[in-house]
């Protein structure tokens, strides 16, 4: 299955929580890959703590891959070569967990062309063989690399996809997720462009709010009265709005509390993170791990 | 007792490849189209009158060539149906005749262009356009798929142009296009094979006369079958070019249709298809299977051929 | 000279095996030309041969500039209805000229790839083994995958695999024992090949690479080719059954789910077995080695074994539970 992960702004935690999607998936026993489709910003290697990459990697990655000067793009195997002790050797049941990282000093790409196109079908449809889940992160807004991976899937009916479209919870970040999804030169517009069907579409796109704060949250528990009657009221009024967008909780597949963890260091969050140095909340985790069981629930895939 | 020798055979999982009967050489003497038959009958007798000659010394050299002097030479004659429809063949086929009689020359064999685009249902154009094999760029280590322009063939690397670039990358500066096998300067060749457009597509000249070059080669086999057998005929011709064979055999006498060598008199005017041709026949795969039956039976009659096609080709071009 | 060839091998991405109609359907990338299909004593199917043209460098050992220009041989097979292979291979030999002929001459002699210059067979054994991807030599193995995707493309398979597989990679080079004729003298004694005996060294290397160095005891023949994709074949199914058994959680996962991950083996995998099945006599000696050492067919059954006797404990256990006993 392609999942591909999308936001309209900057700043929503896209990466670092899908990152921790294939990081739970591949727990839970999945084969998974990432792929870093953030042409303009090669950073993944960083959250997987692969320093050899975390700028991008210097052996050939996704730019070079879609520029046609190589047969495979560099491959990492983040059980092996991850920096971080507690990611070092794959746990016991857990699956494959390959990054794809993009190209040290690679730039977004000014078109996409046919032969780019041909080369991302052919690396899907290869990738679909061997892993469960491929995870696409793409990059914030409107992109070339979201343009090729609709128009991709377009062509490879038989392989299964799915859309993330990740935003904080705000009312700015509220209106951009819908005009990305459903605006002028939106997600559906762009994609029944490129062959796909209107509904169908619509049907395999969900939204995850990130760095929630849910009002009734314990660390609130020191606000004044005043305070918390105006969390909860502007907790409403973002509800009532999310809902007037369509971007509500029956199109929600999952929320990611604040966690100060994910604010400052980027990365993926073990088990170890949270039971032994606790300095991330085990709602965090929680909510990866639930979010990483969803994305292949069909039952939470149903049609709205 | 010695150990029992088992044999097992699948008649599925063998691969059995027809042979062509086979001439010596076969000699186009003309390739007709509209605007020569729009000019008039002295246009063809003309043409006939300046063929006859390089006919004859064709036909000479390979008598010399042939131990007994017994060369199986035919004769073929192409008429353009593909591109522009004119006349009926009842009346076009007689008057070609006369008019290559008056210059004491027989047509063995009368074919139409389209037959080389699809005949009875075999795709020809489509089974050689599957054959080819592209001419690599130095620096072709197979990591990616061949280069090409759907629809067009060239015999080197094209100019490169814009494409997609990455945002902050410098611009490339043009590039000349450079011919593989160079001789320090190239001589670049970009054929175009097809076009298309709301009716389907329509192969171009130079493509349809490298398939011609391989029929009259006996090179082509659709499931191992010979695609084309000229088929006998005579006058009365039909009035509808659909109802005529694709290839004629006009000469109850003739030397089989195709050869291990073919000879074409043309206009000068046809100098560039035929650089177009043999740019193509240079990258056509001829089945290897096809390629042994014609070299064995060659070599048989002690008329040995060279191993590359184009260099089975000959011409000759005349002046206007 | 020598001959060298890459092999790709993988699941064929269709929920159940495919049949001979099917397979002829698939591999069908040739117009007028037929897909050979052999049903005893498993049905195989394989396309027409195509080519592809090569003008690079080659791997070698000691970094040397060789030259290659050519074509490639390749052609994919369907094995069972199951198992898609993409193979490529070119027989190496000595350039006639110091520069590139026009192309029909290299069409002229499909399969073949001519090198310029000095050549030493050794250098180009050794550097084509162990060459990575990371270069610009001759990459077979692309072209094979290619060929391998054009058939896991067709709009005829369903891409519903019963499980998710990685496609292994085995290159492969074979010379012969016979000298040459034409062989020239001078070459240093002991570092021809030529001169070893017949034998076979297998090499396991990381990222699903296998290698295989063949000295054969007659010419070069082209039965090497269907060894060597017979060879690649079961150690794929010998790799992916080890991944589903590995995978299967036996010890952790429940029993019910022990069986379900190790259900796709029983009913995909474990029949395909059948080694040599449609070589020459003069390879059956190769098997026999790789049968004693590294022992395929032995580890092989033995992981049967297991993931029957797995099937069989957890029904016994799941009954015992459904009906009290």
């Amino acid at each position: 299955m392609l999942v591909f992960a999308i936001s309209d702004k900057g700043g929503t935690g896209r990466s670092v929580t899908s990152s921790n999607i294939v990081y739970r998936r591949a727990l839970q026993g999945s084969d998974v890959c990432y792929l870093d489709f953030d042409f303009g910003s090669p950073t993944a290697g960083a959250i997987f703590s692969v320093s050899s990459v975390a700028r991008g990697t210097a052996q050939g990655g996704m730019h070079r891959y879609f520029e046609g000067r190589l047969a495979d793009p560099h491959r990492i195997d983040v059980w092996v070569e991850s920096d971080r002790e507690g990611l070092r050797g794959k746990p016991p049941g857990a699956g494959q967990m390959v990054l794809f990282p993009g190209d040290e000093g690679g730039g977004e790409f000014s078109t996409v062309s046919e032969e780019m196109l041909r080369r991302c079908v052919r690396l899907f449809s290869r990738l679909e063989e061997e892993f469960d889940l491929c995870l696409v992160d793409l990059s914030a807004g409107r992109s070339f690399a979201a343009q090729m991976a609709l128009a991709a899937t377009a062509r490879l009916p038989g392989v299964p996809f799915r859309w993330l479209v990740f935003h904080r919870w705000t009312r700015q970040h509220i209106i951009a997720a819908h005009g990305l999804v459903r605006g002028r030169q939106g997600l559906l517009a762009a994609g029944v462009e490129h062959g796909h069907d209107e509904e169908n579409l619509a049907d395999h796109i969900r939204f995850v709010r990130t760095a929630v704060l849910e009002p009734d949250a314990a660390e609130l528990e020191g606000l004044r009265e005043t305070q918390k009657a105006w969390l909860h009221e502007c907790d409403r009024e973002l509800r009532e709005l999310a809902r007037k967008y369509g971007v509500g909780r029956t199109a929600m597949l999952g929320k990611i509390p604040l966690d100060p963890v994910l604010q400052w260091r980027e990365q993926l969050i073990s088990d170890e993170d949270v039971l032994s140095s606790q300095i991330a909340n085990a709602e965090t985790v929680a909510a990866f791990d639930d979010l990483a069981k969803k994305i292949v629930d069909d039952s939470a895939w149903e049609a709205l | 007792m010695t150990p029992a020798q088992a044999v097992f055979g699948e008649v599925e999982a063998e691969r059995r490849v027809a042979s062509a009967p086979l001439s010596h050489v076969s000699i186009e003497l003309g390739h007709l189209y509209m605007e020569d038959f729009q000019a008039g009958p002295d246009r063809l007798r003309e043409q006939f009158r300046q063929v006859a000659p390089w006919a004859e010394t064709m036909r000479r050299s390979w008598q010399a060539r042939v131990p007994g002097g017994r060369a199986r030479v035919s004769t073929c004659f192409l008429i353009d149906d593909y591109f522009s429809r004119f006349s009926t063949p009842a009346e076009l086929v007689p008057a070609v005749l006369e008019a290559a009689a008056e210059c004491d020359l027989t047509i063995d064999y009368l074919a139409r262009e389209s037959a080389c685009a699809e005949t009875d249902g075999v795709k020809l154009a489509r089974l050689v356009e599957d054959r080819l094999v592209t001419d690599p760029p130095a620096g072709t280590n197979g990591s990616r798929p061949p280069v090409t322009e759907t629809g067009w063939l060239c015999n080197g690397a094209r100019s490169p142009y814009g494409g997609a670039v990455q945002a902050m990358e410098s611009a490339r500066a043009w590039e000349p296009p450079a011919q593989n096998a160079k001789r320090r300067h190239s001589i670049f060749v970009d054929v175009e094979l097809w076009d298309s457009d709301s009716r389907g597509r329509t192969w171009s000249c130079p493509f349809l006369a490298a398939v011609w070059q391989l029929l009259r080669l006996g090179l082509i086999r659709n499931d191992g079958e010979l695609p084309v057998r000229p088929v006998p005929g005579g006058p009365p011709f039909p009035s509808d070019w659909e109802e005529l064979p694709a290839i004629v055999q006009l000469n109850p006498a003739a030397a089989p249709f195709s050869a291990y060598s073919t000879m074409s008199v043309l206009s000068s005017r046809f100098l560039p298809v035929e650089l177009a041709v043999r740019t193509i026949l240079s990258q056509v795969f001829v089945d290897a299977e096809v390629l042994r039956q014609v070299a064995g039976r060659s070599a048989g009659e002690g008329v040995p051929l060279p191993d590359e096609l184009v260099d089975r080709i000959s011409y000759v071009f005349l002046g206007a | 000279m020598l001959l060298m060839g890459e092999v790709r091998t993988g699941l064929l991405q269709n929920s159940g095996e495919i049949p001979e109609s099917l397979c002829q359907a698939v591999l069908g990338l040739l117009s007028g030309e037929r897909v050979r299909v052999s049903r005893r004593p498993i049905m195989y199917a394989v396309s027409p041969d195509q080519l592809t043209g090569v003008d690079c460098r080659l791997a070698s050992a000691s970094r040397a500039r060789v030259r290659g220009v050519g074509t490639v041989l390749s052609r994919a097979s369907v094995t069972g209805g199951r198992v898609l292979q993409g193979s490529s291979h070119i027989r190496v030999v000595r350039a006639g000229s110091d520069h590139r002929l026009s192309w029909s001459h290299y069409l002229a002699r499909p399969g073949v790839v001519e090198v310029f210059g000095k050549v030493r067979v050794p250098d180009l054994v050794e550097g084509f083994a162990e060459s990575g991807a990371w270069n610009d030599c001759l990459d077979l193995g692309s072209v094979s995958e290619r060929f391998m995707d054009a058939v896991q493309g067709s709009p005829l398979l369903d891409r519903k695999a019963p499980f998710k597989s990685a496609r292994t990679r085995l290159r492969w080079v074979a010379v012969s024992a016979e000298r040459e004729p034409g062989h020239e003298p001078g070459h240093e004694p002991g570092h021809e090949p030529g001169q070893e005996g017949p034998g076979i060294r297998f090499v396991l290397g990381r990222d699903r690479v296998r290698t295989l160095r063949l000295v054969l005891p007659g010419g070069l023949t082209p039965g090497v080719v269907d060894f060597c994709e017979d060879l690649a074949l079961h150690d794929w199914l010998l790799t992916t059954l080890q991944v589903i058994f590995e995978r299967a959680g036996v010890g952790t996962a429940t029993r019910a789910e022990v069986t379900a991950r190790l259900a796709p083996a029983v009913d995909h995998l474990l029949h395909l077995w059948m080694p040599a099945a449609r070589l020459d006599d003069e390879f059956t000696p190769f098997w026999e080695r790789l049968e004693r050492r590294p022992g395929f067919s032995r580890q092989w059954l033995s992981l049967v074994a297991r993931v029957r006797d797995q099937i069989a404990v957890n029904t016994l256990a799941l009954l015992r539970e459904a009906g009290g006993w």
